[in-house]
Protein backbone atom coordinates (compact mmCIF):
# COMPACT_ATOMS: atom_id res chain seq x y z
CA UNK A 1 0.00 0.00 0.00
CA UNK A 2 1.45 3.44 -0.67
CA UNK A 3 1.58 6.42 1.08
CA UNK A 4 -0.85 8.17 -0.86
CA UNK A 5 -3.70 5.22 -0.45
CA UNK A 6 -2.91 4.61 3.36
CA UNK A 7 -3.92 8.61 3.54
CA UNK A 8 -7.03 8.10 1.40
CA UNK A 9 -7.69 5.18 3.78
CA UNK A 10 -7.70 6.48 6.76
CA UNK A 11 -9.71 9.62 5.34
CA UNK A 12 -13.18 7.19 5.08
CA UNK A 13 -14.57 8.47 7.79
CA UNK A 14 -18.23 7.19 7.99
CA UNK A 15 -20.61 7.32 11.33
CA UNK A 16 -20.63 3.73 12.20
CA UNK A 17 -24.91 2.71 12.39
CA UNK A 18 -25.36 -0.94 12.65
CA UNK A 19 -28.13 -3.83 12.04
CA UNK A 20 -30.69 -3.88 9.55
CA UNK A 21 -29.39 -6.62 7.80
CA UNK A 22 -31.30 -7.85 4.94
CA UNK A 23 -31.96 -11.70 5.18
CA UNK A 24 -31.12 -12.78 1.27
CA UNK A 25 -29.15 -15.49 1.83
CA UNK A 26 -30.46 -18.73 4.09
CA UNK A 27 -27.63 -18.59 5.95
CA UNK A 28 -24.26 -17.65 4.06
CA UNK A 29 -20.53 -16.85 4.45
CA UNK A 30 -19.47 -18.79 7.93
CA UNK A 31 -19.01 -16.10 10.48
CA UNK A 32 -15.50 -15.11 11.15
CA UNK A 33 -14.51 -15.34 7.29
CA UNK A 34 -12.29 -12.29 6.00
CA UNK A 35 -13.60 -10.75 2.72
CA UNK A 36 -10.54 -9.07 0.63
CA UNK A 37 -11.32 -7.40 -2.40
CA UNK A 38 -8.38 -6.58 -4.18
CA UNK A 39 -8.16 -4.30 -7.21
CA UNK A 40 -5.31 -3.73 -10.15
CA UNK A 41 -4.47 -0.82 -11.92
CA UNK A 42 -2.64 -2.04 -15.61
CA UNK A 43 -1.60 1.03 -17.56
CA UNK A 44 1.51 2.20 -19.60
CA UNK A 45 3.35 5.34 -19.97
CA UNK A 46 4.71 6.47 -23.13
CA UNK A 47 3.78 3.01 -24.70
CA UNK A 48 5.67 1.14 -22.06
CA UNK A 49 3.72 -0.98 -19.61
CA UNK A 50 4.10 0.16 -15.67
CA UNK A 51 4.17 -1.76 -12.61
CA UNK A 52 0.58 -2.50 -11.85
CA UNK A 53 -0.76 -0.91 -8.93
CA UNK A 54 -2.64 -2.72 -6.50
CA UNK A 55 -5.15 -1.62 -3.72
CA UNK A 56 -6.80 -4.20 -1.50
CA UNK A 57 -9.43 -3.84 1.60
CA UNK A 58 -10.80 -6.72 4.25
CA UNK A 59 -13.13 -7.05 6.86
CA UNK A 60 -14.66 -9.62 8.45
CA UNK A 61 -18.34 -11.48 8.22
CA UNK A 62 -20.09 -11.41 11.56
CA UNK A 63 -22.25 -13.99 13.42
CA UNK A 64 -25.42 -13.70 12.18
CA UNK A 65 -27.95 -15.29 14.57
CA UNK A 66 -31.17 -16.25 12.86
CA UNK A 67 -33.31 -19.74 13.76
CA UNK A 68 -36.56 -20.63 12.89
CA UNK A 69 -39.20 -22.80 14.12
CA UNK A 70 -42.23 -24.11 12.26
CA UNK A 71 -44.95 -25.86 12.86
CA UNK A 72 -44.86 -29.45 10.79
CA UNK A 73 -48.28 -30.48 8.46
CA UNK A 74 -49.99 -27.85 9.44
CA UNK A 75 -52.84 -29.69 11.27
CA UNK A 76 -54.12 -29.88 14.68
CA UNK A 77 -53.40 -33.16 16.38
CA UNK A 78 -56.71 -35.14 17.43
CA UNK A 79 -56.97 -36.57 20.71
CA UNK A 80 -58.57 -38.67 23.07
CA UNK A 81 -59.39 -37.43 26.44
CA UNK A 82 -56.65 -39.12 29.22
CA UNK A 83 -54.36 -40.34 25.89
CA UNK A 84 -50.62 -39.89 26.50
CA UNK A 85 -47.62 -39.39 24.50
CA UNK A 86 -49.79 -37.31 22.18
CA UNK A 87 -47.52 -35.38 19.69
CA UNK A 88 -46.94 -31.99 17.78
CA UNK A 89 -44.16 -31.44 15.40
CA UNK A 90 -42.20 -28.76 14.72
CA UNK A 91 -38.45 -28.27 12.89
CA UNK A 92 -36.43 -26.04 14.12
CA UNK A 93 -33.59 -24.71 11.42
CA UNK A 94 -30.28 -22.63 12.29
CA UNK A 95 -30.30 -20.41 9.61
CA UNK A 96 -26.92 -18.36 11.02
CA UNK A 97 -24.02 -18.30 9.26
CA UNK A 98 -22.36 -20.10 12.76
CA UNK A 99 -23.50 -23.51 14.33
CA UNK A 100 -25.40 -22.87 17.90
CA UNK A 101 -26.90 -24.59 20.40
CA UNK A 102 -30.91 -24.38 20.29
CA UNK A 103 -32.53 -24.33 23.73
CA UNK A 104 -36.18 -25.55 23.28
CA UNK A 105 -38.70 -24.64 25.86
CA UNK A 106 -42.87 -25.20 25.73
CA UNK A 107 -45.14 -22.86 26.64
CA UNK A 108 -49.11 -23.12 26.87
CA UNK A 109 -51.72 -20.46 25.84
CA UNK A 110 -54.40 -19.36 28.11
CA UNK A 111 -57.40 -18.92 26.14
CA UNK A 112 -57.75 -17.13 22.76
CA UNK A 113 -57.76 -18.39 20.08
CA UNK A 114 -55.69 -21.71 18.99
CA UNK A 115 -53.87 -22.13 15.67
CA UNK A 116 -55.88 -24.26 13.87
CA UNK A 117 -59.03 -22.93 15.18
CA UNK A 118 -61.21 -23.12 17.89
CA UNK A 119 -60.38 -21.38 21.54
CA UNK A 120 -57.88 -22.91 23.35
CA UNK A 121 -59.58 -24.29 26.49
CA UNK A 122 -57.42 -26.55 28.63
CA UNK A 123 -53.51 -27.28 29.24
CA UNK A 124 -52.10 -30.69 28.27
CA UNK A 125 -50.11 -32.25 31.04
CA UNK A 126 -46.21 -32.94 31.31
CA UNK A 127 -45.34 -31.45 27.72
CA UNK A 128 -41.84 -32.20 26.95
CA UNK A 129 -39.46 -31.67 23.86
CA UNK A 130 -38.05 -34.50 22.23
CA UNK A 131 -35.50 -34.66 19.19
CA UNK A 132 -36.32 -36.75 16.31
CA UNK A 133 -33.05 -38.76 16.95
CA UNK A 134 -33.56 -41.15 13.63
CA UNK A 135 -34.41 -38.70 11.60
CA UNK A 136 -37.45 -40.37 10.51
CA UNK A 137 -40.04 -37.52 10.84
CA UNK A 138 -42.01 -39.39 13.10
CA UNK A 139 -42.11 -39.91 17.15
CA UNK A 140 -40.47 -43.26 17.99
CA UNK A 141 -40.97 -43.88 21.67
CA UNK A 142 -37.60 -44.37 23.63
CA UNK A 143 -35.42 -43.96 20.08
CA UNK A 144 -36.42 -40.08 19.61
CA UNK A 145 -35.42 -38.75 23.36
CA UNK A 146 -36.22 -36.34 25.45
CA UNK A 147 -33.68 -33.26 25.09
CA UNK A 148 -33.82 -29.39 26.09
CA UNK A 149 -31.53 -28.20 23.90
CA UNK A 150 -30.38 -29.20 20.03
CA UNK A 151 -26.72 -29.63 20.43
CA UNK A 152 -24.43 -28.20 18.11
CA UNK A 153 -26.80 -27.52 15.25
CA UNK A 154 -24.55 -26.69 12.42
CA UNK A 155 -25.06 -23.87 10.14
CA UNK A 156 -28.20 -23.82 7.32
CA UNK A 157 -29.27 -27.39 8.77
CA UNK A 158 -32.52 -28.38 10.79
CA UNK A 159 -33.76 -31.11 13.12
CA UNK A 160 -37.19 -32.19 13.50
CA UNK A 161 -38.86 -31.48 17.22
CA UNK A 162 -41.78 -32.95 19.40
CA UNK A 163 -43.90 -31.86 21.77
CA UNK A 164 -44.88 -35.00 23.60
CA UNK A 165 -47.53 -34.47 26.37
CA UNK A 166 -50.74 -35.61 27.94
CA UNK A 167 -54.06 -35.03 27.58
CA UNK A 168 -56.15 -34.62 30.55
CA UNK A 169 -59.42 -36.97 31.21
CA UNK A 170 -62.66 -35.40 31.07
CA UNK A 171 -61.76 -33.14 28.67
CA UNK A 172 -64.90 -33.09 25.64
CA UNK A 173 -64.84 -33.29 22.38
CA UNK A 174 -63.74 -29.91 20.71
CA UNK A 175 -61.41 -28.51 23.47
CA UNK A 176 -57.98 -27.14 22.16
CA UNK A 177 -55.17 -26.81 23.79
CA UNK A 178 -52.75 -24.64 21.95
CA UNK A 179 -48.53 -25.30 22.57
CA UNK A 180 -45.71 -22.83 21.73
CA UNK A 181 -42.04 -24.39 20.90
CA UNK A 182 -39.62 -21.48 21.50
CA UNK A 183 -36.10 -22.60 20.47
CA UNK A 184 -33.16 -19.91 21.54
CA UNK A 185 -29.48 -19.49 20.50
CA UNK A 186 -26.69 -20.52 22.81
CA UNK A 187 -22.93 -20.88 21.98
CA UNK A 188 -21.89 -24.17 20.45
CA UNK A 189 -18.41 -25.55 21.26
CA UNK A 190 -18.78 -28.64 23.59
CA UNK A 191 -20.74 -31.79 22.24
CA UNK A 192 -23.24 -32.58 24.77
CA UNK A 193 -23.03 -29.40 27.09
CA UNK A 194 -24.91 -27.20 26.40
CA UNK A 195 -23.39 -23.87 25.69
CA UNK A 196 -24.01 -19.81 27.15
CA UNK A 197 -26.69 -17.87 26.13
CA UNK A 198 -25.48 -16.14 22.49
CA UNK A 199 -25.69 -12.37 23.34
CA UNK A 200 -25.43 -9.27 21.24
CA UNK A 201 -22.63 -7.48 20.49
CA UNK A 202 -23.60 -4.16 22.46
CA UNK A 203 -22.22 -0.82 21.02
CA UNK A 204 -19.93 -0.48 18.37
CA UNK A 205 -18.02 -2.88 16.82
CA UNK A 206 -15.08 -4.64 17.41
CA UNK A 207 -12.15 -6.30 16.11
CA UNK A 208 -12.90 -9.19 16.39
CA UNK A 209 -16.64 -11.41 15.02
CA UNK A 210 -19.97 -9.70 16.20
CA UNK A 211 -23.06 -10.82 17.13
CA UNK A 212 -26.13 -9.90 15.32
CA UNK A 213 -29.26 -10.93 16.31
CA UNK A 214 -31.37 -10.79 12.72
CA UNK A 215 -34.32 -13.35 14.23
CA UNK A 216 -38.06 -12.88 12.61
CA UNK A 217 -40.48 -11.80 15.71
CA UNK A 218 -42.41 -16.08 16.48
CA UNK A 219 -46.10 -16.01 17.97
CA UNK A 220 -44.37 -15.41 20.92
CA UNK A 221 -41.39 -13.71 20.84
CA UNK A 222 -39.98 -10.39 19.25
CA UNK A 223 -37.62 -10.01 16.22
CA UNK A 224 -33.76 -9.72 16.93
CA UNK A 225 -33.95 -11.55 20.40
CA UNK A 226 -32.41 -14.45 19.47
CA UNK A 227 -35.21 -16.35 19.48
CA UNK A 228 -37.87 -17.88 17.05
CA UNK A 229 -41.26 -19.65 17.93
CA UNK A 230 -44.17 -21.09 16.37
CA UNK A 231 -47.44 -23.05 17.43
CA UNK A 232 -49.33 -26.53 17.51
CA UNK A 233 -52.49 -27.61 19.04
CA UNK A 234 -54.50 -30.25 20.24
CA UNK A 235 -58.05 -30.95 19.78
CA UNK A 236 -60.20 -33.33 21.47
CA UNK A 237 -61.52 -35.48 19.53
CA UNK A 238 -64.38 -37.92 21.77
CA UNK A 239 -67.95 -39.81 21.05
CA UNK A 240 -70.48 -37.81 22.08
CA UNK A 241 -73.36 -40.73 23.28
CA UNK A 242 -76.27 -40.35 24.54
CA UNK A 243 -78.41 -43.62 25.71
CA UNK A 244 -82.19 -43.58 26.03
CA UNK A 245 -84.56 -46.51 27.20
CA UNK A 246 -87.74 -47.13 26.18
CA UNK A 247 -90.14 -49.74 27.03
CA UNK A 248 -93.24 -51.34 25.52
CA UNK A 249 -95.57 -54.18 27.12
CA UNK A 250 -95.79 -57.21 24.50
CA UNK A 251 -99.03 -59.32 25.66
CA UNK A 252 -100.70 -59.78 29.03
CA UNK A 253 -102.48 -62.47 30.35
CA UNK A 254 -105.50 -61.31 30.34
CA UNK A 255 -105.60 -59.77 26.64
CA UNK A 256 -102.78 -61.31 25.14
CA UNK A 257 -101.57 -59.43 22.44
CA UNK A 258 -104.18 -57.11 21.82
CA UNK A 259 -104.13 -53.71 23.54
CA UNK A 260 -101.73 -55.74 26.77
CA UNK A 261 -101.44 -53.56 29.97
CA UNK A 262 -98.57 -53.07 32.34
CA UNK A 263 -100.25 -55.56 34.55
CA UNK A 264 -98.74 -58.34 36.62
CA UNK A 265 -97.31 -61.37 34.35
CA UNK A 266 -97.26 -58.80 31.69
CA UNK A 267 -94.44 -59.91 28.68
CA UNK A 268 -92.16 -56.15 28.41
CA UNK A 269 -89.66 -55.23 25.88
CA UNK A 270 -86.79 -53.25 27.02
CA UNK A 271 -84.82 -51.61 24.63
CA UNK A 272 -81.42 -49.30 25.42
CA UNK A 273 -80.64 -46.90 22.64
CA UNK A 274 -76.89 -45.56 22.22
CA UNK A 275 -76.15 -42.57 19.70
CA UNK A 276 -73.35 -40.85 19.07
CA UNK A 277 -73.52 -37.87 18.10
CA UNK A 278 -72.49 -36.35 14.37
CA UNK A 279 -69.53 -34.74 15.47
CA UNK A 280 -68.46 -37.12 17.73
CA UNK A 281 -65.22 -39.53 17.39
CA UNK A 282 -66.47 -43.05 16.61
CA UNK A 283 -67.01 -45.00 19.97
CA UNK A 284 -65.26 -48.59 19.85
CA UNK A 285 -66.15 -51.30 22.06
CA UNK A 286 -69.44 -49.64 23.46
CA UNK A 287 -70.71 -52.38 26.39
CA UNK A 288 -74.08 -51.72 28.24
CA UNK A 289 -75.26 -53.32 31.36
CA UNK A 290 -78.32 -52.71 32.84
CA UNK A 291 -79.23 -54.21 36.05
CA UNK A 292 -83.13 -55.10 36.42
CA UNK A 293 -85.83 -53.66 38.50
CA UNK A 294 -86.36 -55.92 41.23
CA UNK A 295 -90.44 -56.41 40.27
CA UNK A 296 -89.46 -58.06 37.06
CA UNK A 297 -88.13 -61.66 35.70
CA UNK A 298 -85.25 -62.08 33.20
CA UNK A 299 -87.26 -64.14 29.88
CA UNK A 300 -84.81 -66.06 29.38
CA UNK A 301 -86.76 -67.78 26.45
CA UNK A 302 -86.70 -64.55 24.30
CA UNK A 303 -83.25 -64.02 24.91
CA UNK A 304 -80.89 -60.34 24.36
CA UNK A 305 -80.01 -58.99 21.03
CA UNK A 306 -77.53 -56.49 20.11
CA UNK A 307 -76.65 -54.17 17.48
CA UNK A 308 -80.04 -53.58 16.43
CA UNK A 309 -80.93 -50.67 14.30
CA UNK A 310 -83.51 -47.95 15.35
CA UNK A 311 -86.29 -45.62 13.64
CA UNK A 312 -86.94 -42.12 15.01
CA UNK A 313 -86.50 -40.42 17.74
CA UNK A 314 -84.59 -42.45 21.43
CA UNK A 315 -87.27 -42.37 23.55
CA UNK A 316 -89.82 -42.63 21.22
CA UNK A 317 -89.02 -44.23 18.20
CA UNK A 318 -89.17 -47.91 16.99
CA UNK A 319 -86.64 -50.24 18.06
CA UNK A 320 -86.09 -52.88 15.28
CA UNK A 321 -86.49 -56.37 15.40
CA UNK A 322 -82.98 -56.99 14.06
CA UNK A 323 -80.63 -57.36 16.46
CA UNK A 324 -77.81 -60.23 16.83
CA UNK A 325 -78.65 -62.53 19.46
CA UNK A 326 -75.82 -62.21 21.98
CA UNK A 327 -75.14 -60.87 25.56
CA UNK A 328 -75.41 -61.91 28.73
CA UNK A 329 -77.34 -62.43 32.13
CA UNK A 330 -75.95 -62.71 35.37
CA UNK A 331 -78.51 -63.37 38.22
CA UNK A 332 -76.39 -62.61 40.96
CA UNK A 333 -75.64 -60.56 42.77
CA UNK A 334 -78.53 -58.08 41.10
CA UNK A 335 -80.40 -59.28 37.81
CA UNK A 336 -78.07 -57.89 35.31
CA UNK A 337 -78.07 -57.75 31.46
CA UNK A 338 -74.84 -56.98 29.46
CA UNK A 339 -74.17 -56.61 25.69
CA UNK A 340 -72.01 -54.97 23.78
CA UNK A 341 -72.30 -52.88 20.36
CA UNK A 342 -68.92 -52.59 19.25
CA UNK A 343 -67.93 -49.60 17.40
CA UNK A 344 -70.09 -46.75 16.81
CA UNK A 345 -69.46 -44.36 14.49
CA UNK A 346 -70.16 -40.67 14.56
CA UNK A 347 -73.83 -40.08 14.00
CA UNK A 348 -75.08 -43.67 14.36
CA UNK A 349 -77.87 -45.39 16.52
CA UNK A 350 -77.90 -48.91 17.77
CA UNK A 351 -79.89 -51.07 20.15
CA UNK A 352 -79.90 -53.89 22.69
CA UNK A 353 -83.06 -55.26 23.37
CA UNK A 354 -84.49 -57.84 25.67
CA UNK A 355 -87.68 -59.06 27.33
CA UNK A 356 -88.90 -59.40 31.24
CA UNK A 357 -92.16 -60.60 32.71
CA UNK A 358 -93.40 -57.93 35.63
CA UNK A 359 -94.16 -60.05 39.01
CA UNK B 1 18.13 26.36 1.26
CA UNK B 2 20.16 23.60 0.08
CA UNK B 3 17.09 21.61 0.29
CA UNK B 4 14.33 23.60 -0.59
CA UNK B 5 16.55 24.38 -3.70
CA UNK B 6 16.70 20.19 -4.26
CA UNK B 7 12.74 20.21 -3.75
CA UNK B 8 12.54 22.85 -6.43
CA UNK B 9 14.62 21.33 -8.51
CA UNK B 10 12.50 18.33 -8.20
CA UNK B 11 9.60 19.86 -9.45
CA UNK B 12 11.39 21.28 -12.41
CA UNK B 13 12.84 17.94 -13.53
CA UNK B 14 10.41 15.92 -16.59
CA UNK B 15 8.43 13.45 -15.34
CA UNK B 16 10.43 10.05 -15.61
CA UNK B 17 8.29 7.64 -17.37
CA UNK B 18 9.41 4.81 -15.16
CA UNK B 19 8.47 6.80 -11.82
CA UNK B 20 7.35 4.66 -9.51
CA UNK B 21 4.17 4.97 -7.70
CA UNK B 22 2.74 7.13 -10.31
CA UNK B 23 -0.89 5.65 -10.33
CA UNK B 24 -2.37 5.95 -7.01
CA UNK B 25 -5.76 3.33 -6.73
CA UNK B 26 -7.04 2.74 -3.04
CA UNK B 27 -9.83 0.45 -2.59
CA UNK B 28 -12.86 1.12 -0.60
CA UNK B 29 -16.11 -0.90 0.89
CA UNK B 30 -19.20 0.26 2.29
CA UNK B 31 -22.02 -1.53 4.17
CA UNK B 32 -25.18 -0.17 2.22
CA UNK B 33 -28.36 -0.21 4.90
CA UNK B 34 -31.69 0.82 4.68
CA UNK B 35 -33.47 2.34 7.42
CA UNK B 36 -36.51 3.90 7.71
CA UNK B 37 -36.94 7.65 8.75
CA UNK B 38 -39.02 9.69 10.64
CA UNK B 39 -41.37 9.95 8.22
CA UNK B 40 -41.59 6.25 7.45
CA UNK B 41 -39.72 6.76 4.36
CA UNK B 42 -37.09 4.20 3.52
CA UNK B 43 -33.47 5.76 3.54
CA UNK B 44 -30.30 4.50 2.27
CA UNK B 45 -27.19 5.23 4.31
CA UNK B 46 -23.60 3.91 3.95
CA UNK B 47 -21.55 2.58 6.78
CA UNK B 48 -17.95 1.50 7.30
CA UNK B 49 -17.65 -1.87 6.88
CA UNK B 50 -17.73 -2.76 10.50
CA UNK B 51 -20.98 -5.19 11.41
CA UNK B 52 -21.28 -7.26 8.36
CA UNK B 53 -23.62 -10.09 8.36
CA UNK B 54 -24.83 -12.15 5.20
CA UNK B 55 -27.30 -10.57 2.92
CA UNK B 56 -25.79 -7.28 3.33
CA UNK B 57 -25.30 -5.23 0.58
CA UNK B 58 -21.79 -3.79 -0.05
CA UNK B 59 -20.46 -1.14 -1.89
CA UNK B 60 -16.78 -1.07 -3.86
CA UNK B 61 -15.06 1.78 -4.33
CA UNK B 62 -11.97 2.64 -6.16
CA UNK B 63 -10.57 5.68 -6.48
CA UNK B 64 -7.36 6.55 -9.28
CA UNK B 65 -5.58 9.05 -9.59
CA UNK B 66 -2.02 9.97 -12.01
CA UNK B 67 0.40 11.50 -9.78
CA UNK B 68 2.72 10.42 -12.03
CA UNK B 69 3.82 12.96 -14.85
CA UNK B 70 3.13 11.85 -17.94
CA UNK B 71 -0.24 10.91 -18.96
CA UNK B 72 -1.47 7.07 -18.27
CA UNK B 73 -2.80 5.27 -21.48
CA UNK B 74 -4.28 1.33 -21.66
CA UNK B 75 -5.61 2.43 -18.49
CA UNK B 76 -7.64 -1.01 -17.16
CA UNK B 77 -8.72 -1.46 -13.49
CA UNK B 78 -9.49 -5.07 -12.75
CA UNK B 79 -11.35 -6.04 -9.76
CA UNK B 80 -11.32 -10.10 -8.89
CA UNK B 81 -14.73 -10.09 -6.86
CA UNK B 82 -14.37 -11.86 -3.85
CA UNK B 83 -15.57 -15.71 -3.20
CA UNK B 84 -18.10 -14.18 -0.48
CA UNK B 85 -19.64 -11.72 -2.95
CA UNK B 86 -21.77 -11.72 -5.26
CA UNK B 87 -21.29 -9.45 -7.83
CA UNK B 88 -24.87 -6.54 -8.44
CA UNK B 89 -23.95 -4.74 -11.01
CA UNK B 90 -22.18 -1.48 -11.85
CA UNK B 91 -23.45 2.05 -12.72
CA UNK B 92 -20.24 2.37 -14.65
CA UNK B 93 -21.39 1.62 -18.72
CA UNK B 94 -18.28 0.46 -19.39
CA UNK B 95 -17.53 -2.17 -17.35
CA UNK B 96 -16.77 -5.26 -18.61
CA UNK B 97 -17.41 -9.07 -16.76
CA UNK B 98 -15.87 -12.43 -16.80
CA UNK B 99 -17.41 -15.30 -15.37
CA UNK B 100 -14.88 -17.81 -16.35
CA UNK B 101 -12.15 -16.13 -13.51
CA UNK B 102 -11.22 -13.69 -16.34
CA UNK B 103 -10.78 -15.63 -19.36
CA UNK B 104 -13.19 -14.19 -20.82
CA UNK B 105 -14.68 -10.66 -20.99
CA UNK B 106 -18.27 -8.77 -22.22
CA UNK B 107 -21.06 -7.26 -20.79
CA UNK B 108 -23.09 -9.84 -18.35
CA UNK B 109 -26.07 -9.54 -20.90
CA UNK B 110 -24.10 -11.38 -24.04
CA UNK B 111 -21.71 -13.85 -21.53
CA UNK B 112 -23.44 -17.42 -21.57
CA UNK B 113 -23.16 -19.91 -18.88
CA UNK B 114 -23.08 -23.47 -19.20
CA UNK B 115 -25.76 -25.58 -17.51
CA UNK B 116 -23.84 -28.97 -17.45
CA UNK B 117 -26.44 -30.47 -19.60
CA UNK B 118 -25.03 -29.56 -23.07
CA UNK B 119 -27.49 -26.48 -23.11
CA UNK B 120 -26.63 -22.48 -21.95
CA UNK B 121 -28.39 -20.24 -19.86
CA UNK B 122 -27.36 -16.41 -19.77
CA UNK B 123 -25.03 -15.37 -17.28
CA UNK B 124 -26.53 -14.01 -13.94
CA UNK B 125 -24.82 -11.43 -11.67
CA UNK B 126 -23.61 -13.67 -9.06
CA UNK B 127 -21.81 -15.57 -11.61
CA UNK B 128 -19.36 -12.74 -12.29
CA UNK B 129 -15.78 -13.67 -10.69
CA UNK B 130 -14.41 -10.57 -12.46
CA UNK B 131 -15.24 -6.67 -13.10
CA UNK B 132 -12.85 -4.60 -14.82
CA UNK B 133 -12.78 -1.02 -16.62
CA UNK B 134 -10.85 0.04 -19.85
CA UNK B 135 -9.91 3.45 -20.08
CA UNK B 136 -10.03 4.61 -24.26
CA UNK B 137 -8.77 8.24 -22.71
CA UNK B 138 -5.38 8.17 -21.55
CA UNK B 139 -5.27 9.67 -17.95
CA UNK B 140 -3.62 13.33 -18.02
CA UNK B 141 -1.23 14.33 -15.03
CA UNK B 142 -3.14 14.74 -12.08
CA UNK B 143 -6.19 13.34 -13.41
CA UNK B 144 -8.40 11.13 -11.04
CA UNK B 145 -11.66 9.45 -10.97
CA UNK B 146 -13.48 6.95 -9.09
CA UNK B 147 -15.32 3.49 -10.46
CA UNK B 148 -17.61 1.18 -8.36
CA UNK B 149 -19.71 -1.76 -7.80
CA UNK B 150 -22.00 -3.38 -5.70
CA UNK B 151 -22.44 -6.79 -4.12
CA UNK B 152 -23.98 -8.75 -1.82
CA UNK B 153 -22.15 -11.04 1.28
CA UNK B 154 -22.98 -14.56 0.18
Amino acid sequence: MTKTLKRIAMATGVSVVALGATPAFATGTTAGTAINNTATVNYQVGGVSQTAINASNSFTVDRKIDLVVAEVANLTTSVAPGSTAQVTTFTVRNTSNAPLDLGLAVTQQTGGTATHGGTDTFDVTAPGTFVDTNGNGTYDVGTDLAATFLDELAADTQRTVFIVANIPLGRVNGDVADVMLTAQAFEAGTTGTQGALVTQTAGANTAGVDTVFADIAGVVDVASDGKHSDDDDYTVSAPVLTVAKQSRVISDPVNGTTNPKFIPGALVEYCIVVSNAATGAPANTVNIGDPLPTQTTYETAFGIFQSGTFTGTPGTGTCNADGTAGGTFTATPTPTVSGTLGTLAAGATRTLYFRVRIN
Amino acid sequence: MYKLLLAVAALLVPGAAFAADSVALSSMVFVEKTIADADGKAKVTLHEPKVVTPGDRLIFILNYQNRGSAAANNFVVTNPLPTAVAYQGTADASAEVSIDGGKNWGALAVLKVADGAGRWRSARPEDVTHVRWTMKQAIPVGAQGKLSFRGVVR
